[in-house]
């Protein structure tokens, strides 16, 4: 056989082991759950499978794969015998060995060097399992010694779907591959698995070639559109009333739906996987848990679901491991010993929800709040559904209490950024002592993103609505001032103010009261007046070329109908620009009275947020422009962005002081003219040669320091001007 | 070699025809909001989102360009439009009678009525785009 040739054959042999190996987790899954009594024809299946495996595997020349399946083999001779029953620890040890079959040909195919000391010492392992006295058809008794060991390692090991895309490395493996190989190219020694359903006339087809078609699709609407533009504005006809172009909309219609529909896959692409996940944290953990799936049929878009796939996967081992009680605990309270673990998914509109449930034990809000207590947070005045969301915390639910209690273990906060990212959300219910549901709710495709519309500087944009927290007219809105600038009080914690044409840089035309829309990004969560809402739509969002600048508060853009183009605003990068702006923000409304206007622009730097506060007050109800910084760093950096006539700063403040301050202010061209006053508690007559010598023009001790002392210093310094 | 042509304050401009598109005589742009001075925003090219940029800002002037007329050139990673001064024409070019200044252009060409300076696409928009340094394949404009 030329060399060509064995490449060929041994690509199609990755291909068909990648089907057999899927069927086999499926088939020893299966195996556990039926009664012995009925599991013949299932072990003469798996048997059979591997044996089809060994002989392919001769005939491409991989020996140590041969080998090993040959030795799995014999032993599976021995359950089709009969002469052995299909024990608890048997299984585990024959999910194991498929496992290691799975990483064998996986190494063997991309010519790695196989090592057969593991091979061995799983097979001993295997042999051990059925030398051990048969457990009777107690099929969750505690498993043998070796076996917890492997299954606890084997916990860890399977593999989390987005990180690991090495293919095989477990016999779910291909089931992965399923979901996880994602637009890349795909390898030549793979085949695309979603052609591996096996059903009768599947053709397998690169995802690009799909997302062509989809694009071009939606060209082809938009091209019709247009010509029925040109009909009326050209020829004057009104192409609404003509039968033909009427069917022609339908059909491209129809066409639109169908093209996205092929990128759709069920969900129960990877429930396979996600039961495996359930079947060996329940083992290793010695719970007995029955897994039950619902709606796996529903369908979204496979794009959606690659990104969600580990999230649910840390759902549901996170249900097994803090969910579900300890068979003691449970017995305790009355609940069947077996205990549920649920997902069900279903489609509502434009969004598909897929629930994780267990009858566990529940969150218990106390506890997370004395946990929040403990990390600084202030639970007072929050509500029992704010209280739980403290859960996906940054930093919250890692914490090895929360695992200790029947809150949640790791990276709750890892799954809500990674749902957040299919931009969807996790909800979560629980109530104390019957069980857990969170649900994870995300749009059925990202192709189309569903917005809210609004006007700002005469303007009409649309921000992404699974990132806005809620949409407030003035009248109902409770504002407050910090910092200089306007806060919106939200369940009683200060959100940030920022108006929406300011900050892009725009004129605002508003006339009328102002609507806040609050946005919610990973940074925090910012409210934006806009001059009005004016409606919900999905939007085709279009990305930009390499060619566009990167601009962070723009996500993307999308061609309208009538041909405009609709901008989408990037919730993140506008709450992040507008932290950025916080201290460039002016006070837009000053009460106090006009008696006299001075003006320039002042920069306070001081630590103190209290002084900092009573300072910037002070100065601008006098009418200057007033900045600030809390150290000499950061004042820094105001003075790189804008000019300054007055710097007015603190002497003791972390990373610089006002000392050195002072000095870098006179050391740079394009602030040595610029005035500084120091304002400080250092009384002594060294400590004033010292602030003259850095270079300051005035200094002003805090005990003597007040209202009119403050604004004369700074009068004399800048001059007054009305 | 053929080019297309077109005022730019005083001056006359060219871009060789092989990467010239098309010439969009009633340009719409959308802005887009934060974006440099040079990158005028958006506009709907049958259907393709293709950005807009002034050929004065590229090119360094101060003066903006302020015209409806734009190039629609093509490179490698997509098509961008160069406002430019006014009509433009199609002319052909000898032999470069001079060299140029400007960042961005390759030399100057005699024309019928005077000189003209001819620009190289990818020079002009590579330190304004995204595409800054390395990252634009060699010879990315056609």
């Amino acid at each position: 056989m030329s060399l060509k040739g064995l490449a060929h054959l041994r690509s199609l042999f990755a291909q068909e082991a990648e089907q057999r190996l899927a069927r086999l987790g499926q088939l020893v899954l299966e195996l556990e759950l039926t009664p012995l009594d009925g599991s013949a024809e299932l072990i003469a299946e798996i048997f059979r499978e591997v044996h089809t495996l060994k002989g392919s595997a001769a005939v491409v020349g991989f020996e140590t794969v041969g080998e090993f399946a040959h030795a799995i083999e014999d032993k599976l001779g021995q359950l089709r015998a009969g002469s052995t029953t299909a024990t608890a620890s048997i299984i585990d040890a024959l999910l194991i060995v498929l496992d290691r079959l799975g990483t064998v040909i996986w190494e063997s195919v991309a010519e790695e060097t196989v090592d057969t000391a593991i091979n061995d010492q799983l097979l001993d392992q295997f042999n051990a399992a059925f030398a051990a006295p048969a457990e009777g058809s107690d099929e969750v008794a505690p498993p043998a010694d070796t076996a917890t060991a492997d299954s606890e390692a084997h916990t860890e090991d399977v593999p989390s779907p987005v990180a690991d895309q090495h293919p095989g490395q477990t016999a779910v493996a291909p089931v992965v591959a399923a979901v996880t190989d994602g637009p890349a190219p795909a390898r030549s020694d793979r085949p695309n698995p979603s052609s591996l359903s096996g059903g009768g006339g599947t053709v397998m087809v690169p995802i690009e070639r799909l997302d062509d078609l989809v694009r071009l699709v939606g060209e082809a609407a938009a091209a019709h559109l247009r010509v029925g533009r040109v009909l009326t504005e050209r020829i004057g006809v009104e192409a609404i009333g003509l039968a033909e172009f009427g069917e022609l909309s339908r059909v491209l219609n129809d066409l639109q739906e169908r093209t996205m529909r092929t990128r759709m896959v069920p969900v129960s692409t990877i429930t396979d996987q996600l039961q495996r996940a359930v079947r060996d944290a329940s083992r290793s953990l010695g719970k007995d848990v029955t897994w039950e799936v619902r709606g796996d049929s529903t369908e979204l878009d496979r794009a959606v679901l690659t990104q969600l796939s580990d999230s649910l996967l840390h759902l549901v081992r996170n249900a097994v491991d803090h969910g579900i009680e300890s068979a003691e605990s449970r017995a305790a309270a009355g609940k069947p010993p077996r205990a549920t673990i649920r997902l069900h998914a279903m489609q509502l509109g434009s969004e598909v929800t897929i629930a994780v449930s267990d009858d566990g034990g529940g969150i218990d809000l106390e506890r997370v709040r004395q946990q929040a207590l403990r990390t600084g947070i202030d639970v007072d005045g929050l509500s029992d559904d704010e209280t739980m969301q403290l859960i996906f915390r940054s930093g919250f639910s890692t914490s090895s209490f929360v695992s200790d209690i029947s809150g949640r273990g790791v990276g709750l906060d890892a799954v809500r950024s990674s749902v957040e990212a299919a931009r969807g959300r996790v909800e979560v219910r629980s109530t104390v002592g019957v069980g857990s549901e969170f649900r994870v709710v995300v749009p059925v495709t990202l192709a189309v993103l569903r917005c809210l519309l609004v006007d700002a500087a005469g303007r009409r944009f649309a921000l992404p609505l699974h990132q806005v927290v809620i949409v407030q007219s003035e009248d109902q809105s409770i504002l407050s001032h910090a910092e200089g600038r306007q806060v919106l009080m939200m369940d009683s914690l200060p959100v940030p103010v920022a108006d929406l044409a300011q900050l892009l840089g725009m004129e605002s035309t508003r006339t009328g009261p102002a609507t806040y829309v609050v946005l919610n990004a990973n940074t925090g969560r910012c409210a934006f007046a806009v001059d009005a809402l004016v409606g919900q739509r999905d939007v085709v969002v279009k990305g930009f070329g390499a060619l566009m600048p990167r601009l962070e508060v723009v996500a993307g853009a999308s061609v309208e109908p009538d041909g405009s183009i609709l901008v989408v605003l990037d919730p993140s990068g506008l709450v992040n620009r507008s932290r950025r702006d916080t201290s460039r923000n002016t006070e837009q409304h000053s009460t106090a009275p006009e008696t006299m206007r001075r003006r320039g622009r002042l920069l306070v730097v001081d630590d103190a947020l209290t002084v900092r506060e009573l300072q910037r007050t002070i100065l601008q109800r006098a009418g200057f422009d007033v900045r600030v910084a809390v150290d000499g760093m950061e004042a820094l950096e105001r003075l790189a962005e804008e000019t300054f006539d007055l710097v007015l700063t603190d002497v003791e403040m972390p990373r610089m002081n006002g000392f050195e301050l002072t000095e870098h202010i006179r050391a740079l061209p394009s602030s040595a003219h610029v005035a500084v006053l120091i304002l400080t508690s250092l009384a002594s007559d060294a400590d004033r040669r010292r602030g003259m010598e850095a270079g300051a023009d005035g200094y002003i001790v805090k005990s003597s320091f007040d209202e009119q002392s403050l604004l004369a210093a700074v009068d004399r310094l800048i001059g007054l001007s009305v | 070699m053929r080019a297309v042509t077109f005022p730019l304050g005083m001056d006359r401009y060219a871009i060789a025809t092989a990467s010239v598109r098309e010439v969009v005589a009633d340009l719409r742009p959308t802005p887009l909001p934060t974006a440099p001075s040079v990158f005028l925003g958006v506009f709907n090219l049958r259907g393709e989102i293709v950005p807009i940029f002034d050929t004065a800002a590229l090119l360094g002037f101060r003066q903006a360009t302020g015209s409806s007329v734009a190039v629609v050139v093509s490179t490698a990673v997509g098509p961008a439009a160069l406002v430019v001064g006014g009509h433009a024409q199609i002319a052909t070019l000898d032999e470069p009678v001079g060299p140029s200044e400007l960042a961005g252009t390759i030399g100057t060409y005699a024309l019928r009525d005077g000189v003209t300076v001819l620009i190289d696409v990818e020079a002009l928009l590579r330190p304004h785009t995204n595409l800054a340094g390395a990252r634009l394949p060699e010879g990315a404009v056609r």
